[in-house]
């Protein structure tokens, strides 16, 4: 009873604690994170947005109208997802792999 | 027929792969990615403290439905060590994301529909009175017992640093007439390593998942008690690999007279996109 007690204070002090998104991707400009965003892509995104993010069941991530997201609106995006529009959210991925996500994201050239 | 099934979906499915939770009884927030279909068997090998061991397992098909409703179709079987198999029921649940966007404490509304029988020994939850009794009866005597059962959960859960930590309030009722029995789970989770490698791996952090589980029953209502419960803490790892198919293992103590001694679960599980 202990340890549910315990683990419940947790959740609460959790659920307390929400953290700032910083104003700037701490993966940008590292080729690791984006060669990692792109694994990282072709796990989990390529299905619905096109292997190559040109769009396929979902819109294109190449667009400028995504492109010009500030790093922080992309991260809450992944983050938070549009459910009602059918945009999983990503959060069970660590920040620092949706970090990784918006580093290859960045790298892709407009259309 | 069911495996048949879930093979012909395997083979139509396109991979896909969530970053998956270690939690056999335990629900996090987390939902099925829309389109996607999970195809999973999940052994329970569950250990009395009197009496035969016994084997029970559990097919379970899930599909994304929308970004926020996950359904579930599962099909139940048992066998002991002592005794004939059977097939024991099948379950059919929902999960409803209630606010759209992620907060620091998520709620997620569950409800299943059971029609098993008493040879049922899945134990996907532990609710009421629950003993290792239940699990010592014959297979041959405990599978003429009907169980119709709804039960409904408050999942609460949260992510924070890479830690998920969630909590399962839970009210089971079956529909003979029996009062609501209650239980919950708690549990916590991480991967082993945050960030991805920037290649291909199997056995690299990235892909492990460690968990931490206690779940059990608290009584019925009018009648919310530990005395008489069981209770049981569990350990787990998910290991996913990068095709899609994702290995997990839990062994469980049980912590009190009336738990089984112990429960080891096995996992196997196969995501892909289908839609």
């Amino acid at each position: 009873m202990r340890i549910a007690a315990f683990t419940l204070v947790l959740l609460v002090v959790t659920a307390c604690a929400s953290a700032p998104i910083p104003a700037r991707n701490p993966y940008a400009n590292r080729p690791e994170a984006v060669q990692a965003g792109a694994k990282l892509f072709l796990q989990h995104c390529a299905a619905c947005h096109g292997a190559d993010a040109s769009g396929h069941a979902a819109p294109s991530l190449r667009r400028a109208a995504v492109q010009s997201l500030p790093d922080p609106a992309l991260f809450s995006f992944i983050t938070n997802g549009a459910l009602r529009r059918g945009m999983p959210s990503w959060a069970q991925l660590p920040d620092e792999r949706r970090w990784q996500l918006i580093a290859y994201l960045r790298s892709l050239h407009d259309d | 027929m069911g495996l048949l099934l879930a093979l012909l979906l395997c083979a139509t499915a396109r991979p896909a792969r969530a970053q998956e939770s270690p939690y056999f009884v335990l629900y996090d927030h987390h939902m099925e990615e829309p389109g996607n279909l999970e195809i999973s068997l999940s052994p329970v090998l569950a250990s009395p403290r009197n009496g035969p061991r016994s084997l029970a397992t559990s097919l379970e098909l899930e599909y994304g439905t929308t970004a926020w409703w996950t359904s579930s179709l599962y099909l139940d079987g048992a066998s002991a060590t002592a005794g004939p198999s059977a097939f024991t029921g099948f379950r059919l649940e929902n999960r409803f994301r209630l606010l759209m966007h992620e907060h620091p404490v998520n709620p997620v509304f569950y409800v299943e529909l059971a029609d098993t029988n008493g040879a049922d020994r899945v134990a996907k939850e532990i609710v009421g009175f629950d003993s290792w009794r239940d699990f010592a009866e014959p297979i041959r005597e405990a599978r003429t017992e009907t169980e119709r059962e709804v039960e409904t959960k408050l999942i609460l859960s949260g992510n924070r640093r890479g830690w998920n930590v969630a909590a399962n309030a839970i009210a089971e009722k079956n529909l003979a007439g029996a009062p609501w029995e209650l239980g919950y789970a708690v549990g916590t989770s991480r991967p082993l390593a945050l960030a991805a490698q920037p290649f291909e791996c199997h056995l690299c952090r990235e892909n492990f998942t460690l968990g931490l589980e206690m779940y059990g029953g608290l009584g019925e209502a009018g009648n919310l008690t530990l005395s008489q419960t069981s209770h049981y803490l569990a350990a787990s790892v998910a290991w996913s690999l990068p095709n899609g198919i994702t290995l997990r293992l839990s062994p469980a103590r049980g912590l009190t007279q009336t738990s089984n001694r112990s429960f080891v679960r096995f996992g196997i599980s196969y995501e892909g996109h289908i839609r």
